[in-house]
């Protein structure tokens, strides 16, 4: 955005972003297109294409600027139809934004949601080879704008691509929550037996090494051709473009800001690997996909859920703060074993009265581990007895994410005994009795 | 050919423009935090593999360029280092912020360019498929514009000054991958343009120059082999323009220069050759069968590893495909470097001598009756994998069929720096292939970045009268053009004096030295140094030095140098003990000098000799 002053010249001057300008300044003149300004940078310079394809910022300061041109206003971006019909098997793609669908108009230098899956699909036509892909246009929002609403949007289109007679549906989103979106839908859909692959990218498709084509093709591939009847995550398994990994929507994290191996499948093992020339290398047990026969969304969600972080020094006032906001259901992120402040040396920081209280007054307490890796235990230490002891649910060797996201359907969907009951007992494969040695950090 | 004394370039319409690249010595890299210098020995600790597409350009096309790249579906794979790659490097982490220590070293630059530097500097992505960066684009950014560079009382003016990220060195081409190094990637580098009015080849040359030693002057460029590099773009009126990249030695500029200048008057010669012959490019037909039993040794081993043959007729192109346009160039090499862009080895054509080959008679009248191929016509094999070759078969009789245009516009090679040849690398990039680096924030140039530049901006002519000093007026103009002149004054500075004798050494020695074989370039500068050292406090005198850089170049250590040669210096109580036990063998004061100087001439300080006699003699 230009300061007040500039965008007041430019409407007075009859000069609008994309026109051809030309500025002098210190005895020297600037030609090129006017740029629109990004958020950073200087109130007062004006920034314009050169010729060249150079971008660069003149100061507005005492410069003189006139239109010599006018240049296009619009952005858009090519678009492919991708080929319907034939023999090949039918997925259903749910597009709903984020990296893998936000691309930078050249033109104007601004990011932009693609707003049209036909969009995405100009830079890898191939996946028609894949598969009969039906697109469907959800929405165009980014992951950290997501939201149980935005869950309950994706799990109903899921269903109905199922009752349409797809074979498998995949997911693009953003990277950021997918991890919360892929656990919803776990919970969330029943009865179907096939593939429900969500996919996102670590670098966006206007550049020529964007990981959205190559997990894009994976991601349908699975969709297409796995015997998977799970919802997973499908990305890249390393830094190279060459092995993608299908990780349990319950059981997967993004555990790298930036890495496009960013996704982990933690305290268990992927569920499958693929190659791009086809080839899907099952490594554990999974729900098979099998005659579709459509799909059942519940998706009755409690929104007065929250995750809860123990650390050293944390108030339990935090505690206090959500009861007195009728909170239904809280998910506390423990030290190691599943702890929080408890003996204290100054009384009024255990958390001990706090979730007692809690408890007393209704709401779900569920503890899991900041550790993410391996179970919690409430019988090793005192303190976590007393924890226990309070009430709190230990939830096994469930993700802290995805215990949310558990609680929070649970409560939407049960009674609160019943919910409370189910939190720690396996559902969708999100707890498993057995940790296995080479589980950890893979 | 024309023969080049004639060459009038005003007439001909010459064009021609130097994009000088210049890598900084700073610490850091441009965009994190990996050592910017590069290891001596450098140690690969793993590698990714990567594949990259096209993706549609600014102005909603795919860029045809990146587009000829792509086609090549080349997987890349990146070897990593321990000092000098991230995940930076490897497109796994956002840029860091920009360096500002390279910034400043680049803005004294343009200060001596007397560039107009913007007020504020855009980071921008320069899109490239060839899989030189894992990122599949080059972040660069434009510093000024509209400057100028002096040159014999004529001023060449100078377009722009850009700051940008090093590429990846290619470690490893082989048939469907490319194999690079990442160690490279991010170093700071700066690109300076001048505009087209470059004037003739030894022109080129001598702006090369001229700026190289503007960038040595700053005391903050990479040195060696690689750390500087030139695009040179050349046209003329009825050719096209050609961009060749990545010249490394800047005296053979100007023969590559003259070279491409030959090769479009040549190929415009064909062009109107081909267009009164009514020339056109045949069908091309799948000629497997017609080989199936060849004794030809290239087609067998490809048809024994299921291989095709292909062919093509060129009608009325006889003898045009073997016409020479450069030093063992042709037509014909022009069209087997585009079918080799899709993984063949080449072509065969037959204005070549196609019994050296071991092509029977009979295979080849067959041939010609398959192709259809008459009297004024020639024709064009390409054998390889069934994709391979008819990909390469479409951009070979792309090619033939452009030779009726006349001169392609391209990016070239330098194919051999002696003779100054060329050979095609992809088609000319256009213009549409820049976009704003997003991840990265618009820096302000503020007043106090501008001062400090000025004042550490290279001035040649201060230079010169440092070096007039130190060295003398002769060295001195040597010098400012010599890419020695970083080495000398690191010596002269860190050996507080000597400015003659290093300079005499640098120049005249190095280059005679150069001349009989001995590769003293490669001597490292801490050995100069202390042989500088040595000569210094006298234990070595100046004729002992040539020895002394043999013996260098030949990877010994300075002290074994002088010890296996024998080279220490005789003086003092010894040289006066020397003196007199020969001293009864001559009678005359000049016998006895010659006498011991000849003897003992590397040994000796001659000057020390002669005023030790002076006294003794008295």
């Amino acid at each position: 955005m230009y300061s007040k002053r500039i965008n007041d010249f430019l409407k007075s001057a009859g000069i609008g972003i994309g026109d051809i300008v030309r500025i002098v300044s210190k005895e020297h003149t600037y030609e090129g297109e006017l740029m629109p300004r990004s958020e950073a940078g200087d109130d007062n310079v004006v920034v314009i294409k050169l010729p060249n394809g150079y971008n660069v910022g003149i100061s507005f300061e005492g410069a003189r600027m006139e239109k010599i041109g006018s240049g296009e206003r619009v952005h858009s971006f090519p678009k492919l139809e991708l080929k319907r019909g034939g023999s090949l098997p039918r997925v259903s793609l749910l597009y709903t934004g984020g990296t893998i669908g936000s691309k930078l108009d050249y033109k104007t230098g601004g990011v932009y949601m693609l707003l049209k899956p036909e969009e995405l699909f100009y830079e890898v036509p191939e996946i028609s080879s894949i598969a009969d892909v039906e697109p469907i246009n959800l929405m165009s929002i980014a992951s950290e704008d997501m939201s149980p609403a935005e869950w309950r949007v994706i799990a109903n289109a899921a269903e109905k691509a199922f009752e349409d007679g797809a074979r498998g549906v995949v997911i693009t989103h953003g990277t950021d929550t997918m991890h919360y979106t892929s656990a919803a839908l776990s919970f969330m859909l029943k009865d179907f037996r096939a593939p429900v692959v969500l996919t996102g990218a670590q670098r966006s498709s206007d550049r020529g090494s964007s990981d959205a084509f190559t997990n894009l093709i994976a991601s349908t591939m699975m969709a297409a051709k796995s015997d998977i009847g799970e919802v997973g995550i499908c990305m890249h398994n390393s830094p190279s473009d060459d092995l993608f990994s299908f990780i349990r929507g319950t059981r997967a994290r993004k555990m790298h800001t930036s890495r496009r191996d960013a996704f982990r499948s933690i305290n268990n093992s992927a569920i499958a690997y693929a190659k791009l020339d086809g080839r899907i290398e099952y490594k554990s047990e999974h729900k098979r996909a099998g005659r579709s026969d459509g799909a059942k969304a519940i998706t009755g969600f409690e929104t007065k859920v929250a995750i809860v972080k123990a650390y050293p020094g944390s108030a339990p006032d935090i505690i206090e703060y959500y009861k007195d906001k009728k909170y239904k259901g809280l998910i506390i992120e423990g030290t190691g074993l599943g702890h929080t402040p408890v003996s204290t040396t100054h009384r009024g920081m255990s958390w001990l009265p706090n979730i007692k209280d809690a408890v007393e007054s209704g709401i779900v307490v569920g503890m899991t581990s900041q550790c993410l890796y391996g179970r919690v235990n409430p019988n090793v230490y005192r303190n976590l007895r007393m924890l226990s002891g309070a009430g709190v649910i230990y939830c096994e060797d469930m993700l802290p994410e995805t215990a949310y996201v558990k609680l929070g359907w649970l409560l939407g969907n049960y009674k609160r005994e019943e919910a409370s009951t189910l939190l720690n007992r396996n559902l969708v494969g999100e707890i498993k009795e057995r940790s296995m040695v080479d589980e950890f950090l893979v | 050919m024309v023969p080049r004394q004639k060459i009038d370039y005003k007439s001909l319409g010459f064009a021609c423009g130097l994009e000088v690249h210049q890598r900084l010595a700073t610490s850091k890299k441009l965009f994190c935090g990996c050592d910017a210098g590069l290891s001596a020995s450098p140690v690969v600790s793993g590698s990714i593999i990567r594949s990259q597409r096209a993706v549609a350009g600014e102005l909603g096309k795919v860029d045809f360029a990146a587009k000829f790249e792509e086609e090549k579906k080349r997987i890349f794979r990146y070897n990593i280092f321990d000092y000098n790659t991230c995940l930076v490097e490897l497109d796994e982490e956002p840029p860091h912020d920009l360096n500002r220590e390279a910034l400043q070293v680049a803005l004294s630059i343009s200060q001596a360019l007397n560039l107009n530097i913007v007020d504020e500097i855009q980071p921008m992505r320069k899109e490239v498929v060839d899989g030189s960066n894992p990122s599949a684009f080059q972040r660069t950014i434009m510093l000024g514009s509209n400057g100028s560079v002096k040159l014999d009382g004529r001023s060449v003016p100078i377009t722009m000054i850009s700051l940008e990220e090093e590429s990846a060195g290619i470690e490893e081409r082989k048939a469907g991958e490319t194999t690079y190094d990442t160690d490279r990637i991010g170093i700071p580098l700066v690109e300076i343009d001048t505009d087209p009015s470059i004037a003739s080849p030894e022109e080129a040359r001598d702006v090369a120059l001229r700026i190289g030693t503007l960038l040595r002057l700053t005391g903050r460029v990479q040195r060696g082999i690689g750390t500087i590099r030139q695009d040179v773009n050349v046209s003329i009126k009825s050719g096209a323009r050609v961009e060749i990249k990545g010249v490394q030695e800047l005296d053979v500029i100007d023969r590559l220069v003259e070279n491409e200048v030959l090769r479009q008057v040549a190929l415009i010669e064909i062009r109107d050759r081909l267009l009164a012959r009514k020339a056109e490019v045949g069908r091309t037909i799948n000629v497997t069968s017609h080989f199936k039993d060849t004794g030809v040794r290239i087609l067998r081993n490809h048809l024994d590893n299921g291989s095709v043959v292909l062919a093509f007729a060129l009608k009325g192109f006889k003898g045009l495909v073997g016409t020479e346009i450069g030093p063992n160039r042709r037509l014909g090499s022009e069209i087997s470097d585009y079918a080799k862009g899709a993984g063949v080895n080449g072509i065969i054509h037959s204005d070549e001598n196609l019994s050296v080959y071991g092509f029977t008679e009979r295979e080849i009248e067959e041939l010609k009756k398959i192709l259809g191929v008459a009297e004024n016509d020639a024709f064009v094999m390409i054998a390889g994998g069934l994709d391979n070759a008819w990909k390469a078969s479409e951009l070979a009789t792309d090619r033939a069929k452009y030779a009726m245009v006349g001169v392609p516009a391209e990016t070239r090679a330098v194919l051999n720096a002696n003779d100054g040849t060329t050979r095609f690398m992809r088609p000319l990039p256009g213009g549409s292939r820049m976009y704003p680096e997003t991840d990265l924030k618009p820096v302000r140039i503020t007043s106090e970045m501008i001062s400090l530049a000025k004042r550490n901006a290279p001035d040649i002519d201060r230079e010169r009268s440092i070096l007039e000093k130190q060295a003398g007026q002769r060295n001195a103009e040597e010098l400012i053009l010599s890419p020695r002149l970083s080495l000398y004054r690191f010596l002269v500075n860190t050996l507080e004096g000597n400015g003659e004798l290093v300079a005499n050494i640098l120049l005249q020695k190095f280059t005679e030295l150069k001349r009989s074989g001995f590769e003293v370039d490669s001597i490292p500068e801490s050995k100069l140094l202390e042989m500088f050292k040595k000569y210094s406090s006298g234990e070595i005198t100046k004729q002992a030095i040539e020895e002394v850089l043999k013996a260098l170049t030949a990877g010994l250590g300075v002290e074994e140098a002088i010890r296996k040669n024998k080279l220490e210096r005789i003086k003092g109580e010894n040289l006066s003990k020397l003196v007199d036990s020969e001293r009864k063998s001559y009678k005359s004061k000049d016998e006895l000098i010659r006498a011991i100087m000849s003897k003992y001439r590397l040994n000796i300080d001659g000057g020390e000799l002669n005023s030790m006699l002076a006294t003794k003699h008295g």
